[in-house]
């Protein structure tokens, strides 16, 4: 079958740029940021090697406009159609398959991503869409699902593989039930970098050090802990598979020799930990691949990795280590289900001091509960935190309700969501009622990133040289003019409502209406 | 907390019972535990009731571990770390008492089906523990006669030895039960096709991977 997985060009009105993928929230950005899909890279890859005819189609990352992305796709002719969204573009999408289905109406066109596999009633309603996935194994189902499609005519009728929703005709909508929850990672193929065309997203990643850069085939989909109420990867119809050390060792040993890639960074929720992550590390000390200058990037948790395991980490070429810090309050963490403590946050960044980690905290504000002090006591510890130099870098989000995970429950049964048109869910503004002005996270955010300004974090970054460590160096001359432009955007982007209007002083909460 | 009672099962697997902390717990649930000061924990779930007066967590000893061989040194009196609940691989007991649970679990993975048994003591229910040796039976009396089903799977003389998954092959699942699946992935993703092979709904299937 001829098969498009497609991720159209999304431009705001301000000229910036989507970027969906199952890898984070979506966030318009002008200065481009291109990060590939894992699992529908897997999921074109498997459906490539089964015989498919499949057409990576990233707008995105093939700087195609919208009028081109779309004259291409529609003449190309595709069979299916698989399309991968989220809150704040659920009604883009939608548009998008009416309008593809007017010219194409024989195309079935497929809706993945964790918003409508959670509200598939809602995607059948509002658009032409014949099939909702709801399942996050993209790859997994869609091995299965093409081949019953080509071969049962009467298969709206007929299919019963498990976790999808089926347009039968017209407004008449069948389930075929719960999704298999744990898919055998070790199936599914690692990424065809060819077919994905890998380089065109290799070099426009604010967290590279060191282009080219790439993610890696996640060895863990979903997350190991998987119950923070925030996040996507949470729910009790998740959980979580692991791909075997030795295959990820394989792909990053082809990622390096055959590709010559300089950052491969492991977007799964949370990477190993423990043995695992020990034999990971061991593996590529073993295999020579920390000596290729190539530097390795992860995402963990506070409290998942042990001083001996980050030491052999460091030595194995590991660099960059993304940790959701979130708030510096225990209510706030309780709230969340962080499922961390406060009191081991220090221990933990110390062992990433001192092995030469370069850790990357990720903070939200704006939570419907966050008082000022909550909020001052987290500007506080962050920029303690930076300034000390035991993180490196940060990213500061307004917590956005999404995908209709457990916060966003929360939120529309609390009665503090401000709107609910999805439009406004882009994480350029607050959208629930809270109890201090909106502004106020605005000008915390301001706060926290201006950090990267400040004098003391400056002279923090020049003592790290004196370890003679090449990352610092590359750090300090390489990364800063990159990272202070991004700075500069991510301020832009989370303060342009600072100063309007406070919208929860006269709006009424969709949720209580 | 603090450490009540430390009961030793096997060479690598051993119970702890700690104070219960002041917090609303449903069974199935999971805690953090670690070693005070460690800065690093691990998530176990609850093997107790749900209101009881403490937690009990059944752990197995990981060869090469940081947090398990740590905990497994512990004395009665010791603090441990204990953060939580977390976690939604929960049980609601509908009203229709007839209604069949079937847990299938694979070594220390049945601590949260011990949590549901102990929780509702009416439920009709049928544990499938998958375990290598004879002595992986954990209070195996605590479940009511004939409702705990060993899967031994090494070769000894004289005794039956068979999978969890062959098990559930030979004696076919009732389709309108509702099944948790507990444990290693590999048991969950095979037992979930076999299950699915027998009709049991999508719907009716829970899962929990442990490792």
């Amino acid at each position: 079958m001829k098969i498009a997985i497609s991720y159209p060009p999304i431009v705001n009105e301000h000229g910036q740029k989507a970027m969906v993928s199952q890898n984070r929230n979506v966030q318009f950005f002008k200065t481009p940021t291109y990060l590939l899909p894992v699992t529908h890279s897997q999921a074109a890859t498997v459906l490539k090697q089964m015989g498919h005819d499949v057409y990576w189609d990233d707008g995105n990352a093939q700087l195609k406009n919208y009028t081109q992305w779309f004259d291409d796709l529609v003449a190309w002719k595709p069979e299916i159609v698989v399309f991968e969204s989220t809150t704040p573009v659920m009604k883009f999408y939608w548009r998008t398959v009416n309008q593809l289905k007017e010219l194409l109406p024989d195309t079935i066109v497929i809706m993945t991503g964790y918003h409508s596999m959670r509200m598939p009633e809602e995607t059948m309603e509002q658009s032409a869409t014949d099939i909702v996935l709801r399942s996050n194994h993209v790859d997994f189902v869609m091995a299965r699902l093409a081949p019953y499609i080509m071969d049962n005519p009467d298969w709206r009728l007929t299919c019963s593989l498990e976790g999808l929703s089926i347009r039968i005709t017209g407004n008449e909508v069948r389930s075929t039930g719960n999704f298999r929850q744990v898919e055998p990672l070790d199936n599914s193929p690692l990424v065809d970098r060819d077919l994905v065309q890998w380089e065109k997203y290799a070099y426009e990643n604010g967290n590279y050090l060191q282009t080219p850069g790439t993610y890696a085939s996640s060895v863990i989909r979903d997350c190991m802990f998987g119950k923070c109420t925030f996040c996507r990867y949470n729910g009790p119809d998740l959980t979580f598979s692991v791909m075997t050390v030795k295959r990820s060792l394989d792909e990053y040993e082809t990622l390096i020799n055959k590709y010559g890639v300089k950052e491969i960074f492991d977007d799964s929720g949370v990477w190993y930990r423990g043995k695992e992550a020990r034999e990971f590390a061991q593996g590529i000390i073993d295999r020579g691949l920390h000596k290729k200058n190539c530097y390795f990037g992860i995402n963990t948790r506070f409290e998942y990795l042990d001083e001996e395991t980050i030491k052999l980490m460091a030595k194995a070429n590991f660099r960059f280590v993304l940790i959701g810090y979130e708030a510096a309050d225990d209510e706030t963490l309780q709230r969340l289900n962080k499922g961390y403590q406060l009191q081991h946050v220090e221990t933990c960044l110390t062992w990433m001091k001192k092995y030469g980690l370069h850790p990357h905290l990720t903070i939200m504000v704006g939570y419907y509960w966050q008082t000022q002090k909550q909020l001052d006591t987290t500007v506080s510890e962050v920029k303690r935190l930076m300034l000390s130099g035991l993180a490196r870098t940060l990213q500061v989000t307004l917590c956005t309700p999404l995908d209709y995970t457990p916060y966003h429950k929360e939120c529309i049964r609390e009665g503090v969501l401000l709107t609910d048109d999805y439009d406004d869910f882009d994480m350029s503004k607050l959208i629930v009622k809270t109890p201090i002005p909106h502004d106020r996270y605005y000008q915390a955010v301001r706060e926290m990133y201006s950090v990267a300004f400040h004098p003391l974090f400056i002279l923090r970054q020049l003592r790290f040289m004196l370890a003679f460590r090449k990352r610092d160096w590359q750090f300090l001359f390489t990364y800063g003019f990159r990272a202070i432009r991004r700075v500069r955007q991510h301020i832009f982007n989370l303060t342009r409502h600072e100063g309007k209007p406070d919208t929860q002083d006269s709006t009424e909460p969709v949720s209580a209406k | 907390m603090k450490v009540l009672k430390i009961e030793k099962l096997t060479e690598s697997t051993f119970c702890i019972r700690t104070e219960r902390p002041d917090v609303a717990i449903r069974a199935g649930q999971l805690f953090n535990v670690g070693i005070p000061g460690a800065g690093i924990n691990r998530e176990y779930s609850m093997y107790s009731a749900a209101d009881a007066p403490y937690i009990d967590f059944l752990i197995k000893e990981v060869q090469d571990g940081f947090v398990s061989p740590a905990l497994n040194r512990l004395q009665v009196g010791n603090l441990v770390e204990v953060d939580g609940p977390y976690g939604e691989f929960c049980l609601n007991p509908p009203d229709n008492s007839d209604q069949h649970y079937l847990f299938l679990a694979t070594g220390t993975g049945i601590a949260p089906f011990h949590s549901f048994v102990e929780t509702f003591p009416d439920l009709n229910y049928t544990v499938l523990h998958g375990i290598r040796d004879p002595d992986e039976q954990y209070h195996e009396k605590d479940y009511a006669q004939g409702r705990y089903i060993p899967c031994i799977s090494r070769n000894i003389e004289g005794q039956p030895s068979f999978r969890l998954t062959e098990y559930l092959i030979k004696y076919p699942v009732n389709p309108s039960s509702i099944v948790y699946l507990c444990g290693n992935r590999n048991m969950i993703v095979d037992a979930f096709e076999t299950l699915r092979e027998q009709g049991v709904h999508g719907n009716n299937l829970f899962t929990e991977v442990f490792f």
